[in-house]
């Protein structure tokens, strides 16, 4: 019964427990490896597509460089050709701020700009490029601005290679070159939805950006100091994914810059949303379908778990009505119907038969009286005829005769205390002319006893076991007392003779000890009483039954208790 | 039966949710930029900056302001404009530190975001300041200052109008700094309120009154235009030590020909580009820090084409 305190988890909430649970792991489950494909799938494609654009950056701006080396190549063969004027190179390619030219010892000789003004003095020449002498390399500088000019400050790049003349000096010619071409062009290049791509040289300088005011204002950043240390090729550093390219005939090397994440970022958010919806409506649908398998299912079950905690405390008067629900439910609730029936027949049955035993057990008792007594009596009426002492004789009989009415009964195992008084009283007189008045009785009765209702012949052993175990050996005349009255609410009939009396032990004996036992003994004491005493008990339990009280040559007396029953009260 | 039902319900919300995720962004939003002019380069960089971030967080941005710098009037005109056409956020620079108070409280009232950038207004309702640390800015061209190397120093300041705030900022910034020099003998202000050829004007008379001038100081772009104007005109580039703001490509030209010594150089593209990138994120419900400060850089003859110098000088176009 202590189990059912304790706290316990409803099967109801236990279920939609499990089904959130599992809901919930197969949705993070489906969504880590839809996420993880779906990364990685992305990731791939936007490296590819990544590549092919700075692919295509690379070839255009190395056709840009090759142009530019073109145009040095004519410029060079126009110097050794002693031609000095590049006015029309200037007016063809707007993108050519100025070609200077220097000597050996980097004085400026010759410059060439179109409508730019030189300036008087020149504070730093940023156009001048210090490089291997004689080295026929495409230099190319970081990005500064046009110091030669007054008023006009364009940024730049300048080319320098040096030029052997016909004298056999050497003269450097710079040019100084604008960002429009280039720009024009990169800042259409596109690598996904907010990818671009950016030059920077060997050292990490960048030549040009999209956003180059932005990192000369401080405003972005663009981690160039660990992109130079990176090989060609494609490499992802959290989310974003760095696409490089050298080109072959200078030092620039050609970024693209796409961050996967953007794109990526984007789709988990929305899936995200779309997973929190989801597990929101999965924990509403699983508390609503918790609610409704507890209405079909586990309500029932509760109804039949009280019902048989019922069942279990008053098995015999348990009323079950059937449990309504789902299939598994009513077969349950139907399994226990007719459970409760069988065992309630069978619970009936057992009884029954107990009740059949012990009413044979008692016949076979009240059977077990008779046939001395009999015997003896008819050996006395017998005397009597032979004596002609007929009218004696017919009183006997006739005593005899009521005093067997009364024990037969029709059969009734209780009747009124009136009778069994009567059939006591039939009994005495019997056994008062075979002991030829040798005891003396007298009967007390409560007349209000005398209509309530007790076992048959209870009375007749107790007096039975008076006369022959207390009177029979006395040398004086014995006297037996009956009486019978009201105790509470119970019946007492007391017999009390004044015979040699019983041990304390036999006394108890007498009650204690079963027939088989006594029969081994060989001790005939109280066969009687005992039995009487176990009827009483059978028919009426405790407390009732017989108490005996004795003294050793003073006398002992039977007390009989009953409860008061009145007629077809049992 | 019930369980396939939920899962129909189920799938019925998902699609819903996935059509309003993927239903198209609404219409631009409208940010509002009101500089003090429209005409010198500081505001042109400005505006560069901020049109950089307004195609960078697609907004619909509009920039307007007013002829000069004394029509705080107009200024104001623009600002309820700019509400009226339904700015979300307006980025403004105050030319009159109190008497645009009010009209900015009444469009703060009526929702609108306001950052300020460049110089201030008096109003505590403002999201975010943007710009240089004009008493910072004042104490740099005190220390440019300080480099003449006249035993006595004879300070000329040509300011803007009294009312605005950045100019009253890097005024006092310049004095507390220029204090510390015992050389200083003479600190004098003269205030130009409509532009270059009234700095012109005043730095002329400035220095009729006072010909012991050596130090002349103009505390923001165009007030350092004039006073170069004055320098060249009067052929004072030698003995005058001419300290000027920002980097208007005639003030370059004159620092290189020495009628200007020291360029004090605010990031106007940051201004420009922070300003309008704050509008966006507070649109979006993010915070900002009450004031974001600018560089300035100090540039002189001497460090003008350091690379970090040109940099900061140079627009890149």
């Amino acid at each position: 019964m202590k189990r059912r305190h304790r706290p316990e988890l409803s099967l109801a909430l236990i279920m939609s427990g499990m089904v959130v649970l599992i809901v919930v792991i197969s949705i993070f489950l489906a969504f880590e490896i839809f996420m993880g494909l779906y990364e990685n799938s992305m990731k791939e494609s936007a490296i590819t597509s990544s590549e092919q654009a700075i692919g295509q950056v690379a070839k255009t701006i190395a056709k840009y460089t090759d142009n530019i080396s073109l145009i040095m190549e004519e410029i060079q063969n126009g110097i050794s050709n002693g031609e000095e004027d590049f006015a029309n190179l200037l007016d063809t390619r707007p993108d050519i701020v100025a070609i200077t030219m220097y000597d050996e010892s980097g004085r400026l000789t010759g410059c060439w700009a179109g409508e730019y003004e030189l300036k008087k003095s020149v504070a730093k020449n940023l156009s001048y490029m210090e490089i291997p002498q004689g080295s026929r390399d495409l230099n190319i500088s970081k990005p500064h601005i046009e110091s030669l000019f007054v008023g006009e400050y364009p940024w730049v790049v300048t080319i320098a290679q040096d030029a052997m003349i016909n004298s056999g000096e050497w003269v450097r010619i710079s040019l100084d070159i604008r960002f429009s071409e280039i720009a024009n062009y990169m800042d259409g290049v596109g690598i996904g939805q907010h990818g671009y791509c950016f030059i920077m040289d060997k050292e990490g300088n960048v030549i040009y950006h999209p956003k180059q005011q932005l990192l000369y204002f401080k405003v972005k950043e663009e981690n160039t100091e660990t992109l130079q240390l990176l090989a060609d090729g494609s490499h992802t550093e959290s989310n974003v994914i760095y696409t490089i390219r050298s080109l072959e005939n200078c030092d620039w090397r050609i970024v693209g810059v796409c961050s996967v994440d953007e794109v990526i970022t984007a789709k988990v958010r929305y899936t995200l949303r779309l997973l929190g919806a989801l597990l929101l409506l999965v924990l509403l649908t699983a508390s609503i379908s918790g609610g409704v398998f507890a209405r079909i299912f586990s309500n029932p079950v509760k109804i039949l778990v009280k019902a048989m905690g019922k069942f279990e405390e008053n098995a015999e008067e348990f009323q079950f009505t059937p449990v309504r629900g789902t299939s598994e439910v009513a077969a349950l609730s139907d399994s226990f119907g007719h459970m409760v029936v069988n065992m309630q027949k069978l619970v009936e049955r057992i009884r029954q038969e107990e009740v059949f035993l012990r009413k044979t057990e008692l016949n076979a008792l009240q059977s077990q009286i008779n046939p001395h007594f009999l015997y003896n009596t008819l050996d006395s009426v017998s005397w009597m005829c032979e004596e002609g002492r007929n009218k004696d004789a017919a009183f006997m009989v006739n005593t005899l005769a009521r005093l067997f009415r009364i024990s037969i009964s029709k059969g009734h195992d209780l009747i009124p205390i009136e009778k069994e008084l009567q059939h006591a009283e039939c009994y005495l007189q019997i056994q008062k002319f075979r002991y030829k008045n040798q005891f003396n009785y007298s009967i007390e009765a409560d007349p209000e006893c005398l209509s309530y209702y007790c076992n048959k012949i209870m009375l007749q052993p107790m007096i039975e076991n008076a006369i022959y175990h207390g009177l029979d050996r006395m040398v004086d005349e014995g006297a037996i007392l009956i009486r019978i009255f009201w105790e509470g609410k119970d019946i007492v009939m007391e017999v009390e003779d004044n015979g040699i009396g019983m041990t304390p032990q036999q006394c108890e004996d007498i009650l204690q000890i079963e027939r088989k036992e006594r029969k081994v003994s060989g001790d005939q004491i109280g066969i009687g009483i005992k039995n009487v005493h176990d009827r009483i008990r059978i028919y009426f339990g405790e407390p009732y039954g017989i108490v005996i009280e004795s003294e050793e040559d003073v006398g002992t007396k039977v007390i009989i208790r009953i409860p008061a029953i009145k007629e077809g009260e049992l | 039966m019930r369980a396939r039902r939920a899962i129909a319900f189920a799938f019925a919300a998902f699609f819903l949710a996935a059509c309003q995720a993927n239903a198209p962004a609404p219409s631009r939003r409208y940010v509002a930029l009101v500089s003090k002019t429209t005409t010198n380069a500081f505001w042109k960089y400005v505006y560069a900056g901020a049109n950089v971030a307004a195609t960078e967080y697609n907004l619909a941005l509009t920039m307007d302001g007013p002829e000069n710098e004394k029509n705080y009037v107009a200024q104001n005109k623009l600002v309820e404009k700019a509400v009226a056409d339904g700015a979300e956020a307006i980025v403004f620079s105050a030319i009159d530190y109190n008497a645009s108070a009010k009209t900015i409280q009444e469009a703060v009232k009526k929702g609108v975001k306001i950052i300020v950038i460049d110089s201030d207004v008096n109003s505590d309702q403002v999201s975010c300041r943007i710009g240089t640390d004009n008493y910072a800015a004042g104490c740099m061209a005190a220390k440019a200052a300080m480099g003449c190397e006249e035993g006595v120093l004879n300070i000329g300041i040509v300011n803007i109008d009294k009312n605005t705030e950045n100019g009253q900022q890097r005024e006092q910034g310049f004095r507390d700094e220029i204090a510390k020099d015992m050389r200083v003998a003479m600190v004098q202000t003269v205030n130009a309120m409509e532009g270059e050829e009234e700095a012109l004007e005043k730095t002329k008379q400035l220095l009729l009154d006072y010909p012991g001038i050596n130090v002349l100081v103009g505390l923001n772009e165009w007030t350092g235009l004039g006073i170069s104007d004055a320098v060249e005109e009067l052929g004072l580039a030698e003995k005058t030590l001419v300290v000027a703001f920002d980097n208007n490509v005639r003030c370059i030209r004159r620092l290189e020909s020495g009628e200007v010594d020291a360029l004090i150089v605010q990031n106007s593209f940051a201004m420009g580009y922070l300003g309008i990138e704050s509008a966006y994120k507070l649109l979006k419900g993010g915070t900002l820090p009450e004031r974001i400060n600018t560089d300035i850089t100090l540039i002189t003859r001497e460090n003008m084409y350091d690379e970090d110098c040109q940099k900061v000088l140079f627009m890149f176009d």
